[in-house]
């Protein structure tokens, strides 16, 4: 809300109409979940979405009257029935919020040791010199009081001051360490042949959502991204999000690589997420190796989420060997996701509720 | 308001009262950017019963503003004395623009006819009714009383737009009964004669229809007879009053801008140095920016080409006899322009306007039309005139309310050769119906075939 807003009479049936998308939000949350071409940028501040089923229906025509002399065609408002369809618009953070509550996804809570320490300014000193916006004129003004009194030039019934150079006084910023807690999430896709551009499309949606989540409880998230089949390389958030299948499948390759990239996120200062998105179609003998390295990176991690995909050719296997060798250990999330109907369930499991 | 501008809105004023125009007194007043957006959600007054659809309006005029896609500079409220709104932080001279602008609405609002039976008080009005609605809702509950907003709000167009300008003759009382004596309940029987039986029962006597003759104004019709608490059918008469307060400025949007842009035109060029005349300029173009159906541009060019062409006496049957290309030629000075204005903008609303002064001549110099289209002109003019008549929405009409004497209500849509949105106007059939309580059918034009919708059937 905008300054000044709350006072104004319509205040209350702007917030009337917040509360009434906030309810639509909630009951459509399912259906958003597949719709993120409205929400753009992981990085955007404001979610718009058109709410048509909150327009008030009247009897219209049910198509344009013709564009007449070239004076305005389909969709110009200028004149005639100037219904326009109700869009919603909240903080992304608030949209979340709502999707979280519907979904009923888990809150991510920072590991212990997971904050850091970032300074932080503010203006809490006093210095002698600084930009003229700055000056403090009570302080100012008290220096020139007390000089005016030790020369003499003080008259209390003319009590006139005149700051001279030397009394000028300037708010300062002095630094102050804050702390922050950050966090860094790493997706690995499986590439394979055996993925289909199905298959891939939901796996990307999850990304997205989880990436949001994961940014909503930690403003300062950084972001990698590795594709993989039987080799594992690293790529750009674009380049993921239009991954196109490959080869064969090493799913111990995608691992490798990611405890080398996280590498650079020590644990103690990061909340790391790892998570693996593949059809669970293995080579033989890869298994163990991806197995052992799991094993050595889940207890360095907030969660290592692995979704398996069902795939054309049925599902792999990888699933449950994961689920019996890591029963029971923390951190570890797991979903099977077989088609849209899915994704909230998986979302949730993912995201460690 | 600084002094200098007040100084302007005297010497604007004056100019304009001695260019011939007249209004009531004017107040100006500055307001910030979230007060406008506010006044314009709430169709000019600062204050209107609760109800969500403004807070969604509002969202939308502020963040059009916000990003910069559109300023309102000014909002008139056709009341007495006329209200009017600046937007705060325009340049002065936007704003001494947007105030010779709003003398021109002002004296638009007091001489045009269809604004004749629309009470000028509307400012106290909109604040009952705010008020009407509150009560009802802390007696009702807001959540019942939203509701019944909601469902009545998808009929506020249902109404007939001509009712404030109909006088019917009184109706005939009804036949007095004669006179009863007042006595102990238990004489009365004795005492005074049974009622006559009525004459419905008479044999051959039908009973009289309902409505007894098809009306457009739905609304009112709802608030009469449908079976509504008193404050449900309160509800329904301010809506329809308030639909009707604003069916004179629809109808008019075209020609009443072109007039105040006419006469800001005409009252500040002549006052400013160069420097402003280059600002005025580039306003002047983003406001007549040929986009769309610019009420501004299309009505201004309309009312300068009406007054050249009574100046130079291009009216009558001897021009109308002429073939196209010697009309556009014609001249035979009358110098009757301006008079010939001043009755446009008494005697017109857009419909009447257009239909007579949009011409193929118009067309072919302002180039909303090459020469080789010429014989598509009555079409697409019959297309613009179409979306200007009931303000853009289809004509419905109540026939019966005792459809089949079933009690059942019967509206039908006057179909002109555009089929109706099935699915919005389903969904009002189904408020209808929840209104009226019985099944509810609208005959309308489905694919070519006549075809009867019906909720609650």
């Amino acid at each position: 809300m905008t300054p000044g807003e709350g006072f104004l009479p319509i205040a209350r049936d702007l917030e009337r109409f917040k509360e009434i998308v906030r309810g639509e939000v909630r009951k459509r949350a399912r259906e958003f979940l597949t719709r993120e071409e409205l929400f753009g940028q992981v990085d955007g501040r404001l979610v718009s979405i058109p709410l048509p089923q909150l327009e008030l229906p009247k009897i219209v025509y049910g198509e344009p009257l013709g564009e007449g002399l070239g004076l305005g065609g389909p969709g110009d408002e200028a004149l005639g029935p100037g219904g326009h369809i109700p869009v919603a618009e909240l903080e992304l953070e608030e949209f979340l919020d709502l999707m979280g509550e519907a979904l009923r996804l888990p809150r991510l809570l920072p590991k212990g040791e997971g904050e850091v320490t970032e300074e932080a300014f503010r203006y809490a000193t006093i210095a002698r010199k600084g930009p003229r916006g700055l000056r403090h004129v009570r302080r100012t003004l008290k220096e020139s009081l007390k000089r005016a009194l030790l020369t003499g030039e003080y008259r209390p019934e003319e009590p006139r001051l005149v700051p001279e150079r030397e009394d000028l006084r300037y708010k300062a910023p002095k630094k102050r360490p804050k702390p922050h807690a950050q966090a860094v999430v790493l997706f690995a896709l499986d590439v394979s042949g055996s993925m289909r551009e199905e298959e891939l499309r939901l796996v990307k949606t999850l990304s997205f959502w989880i990436t949001l989540w994961i940014k909503r409880h930690f403003p300062r998230l950084e972001r990698r991204y590795l594709l993989h089949d039987a080799e594992a390389w690293e790529v750009s958030e674009e380049e993921f999000f239009r991954a196109q299948e490959g080869g064969g499948t090493r799913l111990s390759s995608a691992l490798l690589l990611a405890e080398e990239i996280l590498k650079a996120y020590p644990e103690a200062f990061y909340n790391r997420y790892l998570y693996h998105f593949s059809d669970g179609e293995n080579w033989q003998g890869d298994t163990p190796i991806a197995l052992e390295a799991l094993r050595r990176l889940l207890p360095t991690l907030a969660l290592y989420g692995y979704a398996q995909v069902q795939g054309p050719y049925g599902q792999g296997r990888f699933l449950e060997e994961v689920r019996e060798a890591l029963a029971g250990q923390a951190g570890l999330a797991t979903a099977e996701v077989r088609g849209r109907e899915d994704l909230p369930t998986a979302l949730r499991h993912l995201l460690g509720g | 308001m600084d002094r200098e501008l007040r100084q302007w809105a005297e010497r604007l004023r004056e100019r304009a009262e001695a260019e011939g125009l007249s209004f009531p007194p004017v107040l100006f007043e500055e307001v910030t950017p979230e007060e406008m957006a506010m006044l314009a959600a709430y169709g000019g007054f600062p204050r209107r019963y609760p109800h969500w659809r403004w807070g969604s309006e509002y969202l939308r005029h502020r963040e059009t503003y916000r990003y910069g896609l559109g300023r309102i500079y000014e909002l008139v409220v056709n009341t007495h004395p006329v209200q009017a709104y600046l937007l705060r932080g325009n340049t002065p001279l936007a704003q001494k623009l947007v105030m010779a602008h709003v003398y021109g609405h002002a004296d638009f609002f007091h001489h045009n006819l269809a604004f004749k039976p629309i009470p000028k008080d509307m400012l106290s009005e909109m604040a009952h009714h705010a008020t009407y609605v509150e009560k009802a809702m802390e007696r009702h509950g807001a959540k019942a009383v939203e509701e019944f907003l909601d469902l009545a709000l998808s009929l506020e167009n249902l109404i007939d737009p001509h009712a404030p300008y109909i006088q019917r003759p009184q109706e005939e009382e009804e036949e007095k009964a004669p006179e009863r004596l007042r006595v102990r309940p238990y004489l009365d029987p004795f005492v005074n004669p049974p009622p006559e039986f009525p004459k419905e029962a008479e044999e051959g006597a039908k009973p009289k229809p309902l409505p007894p003759k098809p009306t457009r104004d739905i609304l009112g019709f709802l608030a009469r007879h449908a079976p509504l608490a008193p404050w449900q059918k309160g509800i329904l008469e301010i809506i329809r009053e308030e639909s009707l307060y604003y069916v004179p400025q629809a109808a008019t949007k075209i020609l009443n801008e072109g007039w105040a842009t006419y006469w800001h035109t005409r009252l500040l060029l002549p006052l400013l140095t160069p420097e402003e005349a280059v600002e005025f300029a580039e306003l002047q173009a983003g406001l007549l920016a040929p986009h769309g159906l610019n009420p501004y541009r299309l009505g201004y060019l309309l009312l300068q080409e009406v007054e050249e062409r009574y100046n130079k006496g291009r009216f009558g049957p001897e021009y109308e006899a002429l073939p196209l290309g010697e009309r556009l030629r014609y001249e035979r000075p009358t110098g009757e322009g301006r008079r010939k204005l001043f009755q446009v903008r008494t005697l017109h609303t857009d419909l009447s306007f257009l239909e007579e002064f949009l011409t193929p001549e118009f067309a072919l110099r302002q180039r909303l039309l090459s020469p080789e289209d010429l014989e598509t002109f009555p079409q697409a003019k019959k297309a613009l005139l179409c979306r200007l008549t009931n303000a853009g929405y289809p004509i419905v009409e109540l026939l019966d309310a005792n459809y089949q004497n079933r009690g059942e209500l019967l509206l039908v849509h006057a179909y002109e050769g555009v089929e109706l949105d099935l699915k919005k106007t389903q969904a009002v059939l189904e408020n209808l119906h929840r209104l009226w309580g019985r099944p509810v059918h609208l005959k309308t034009v489905v694919g070519g075939k006549e075809r009867l919708l019906s909720a609650g059937a």
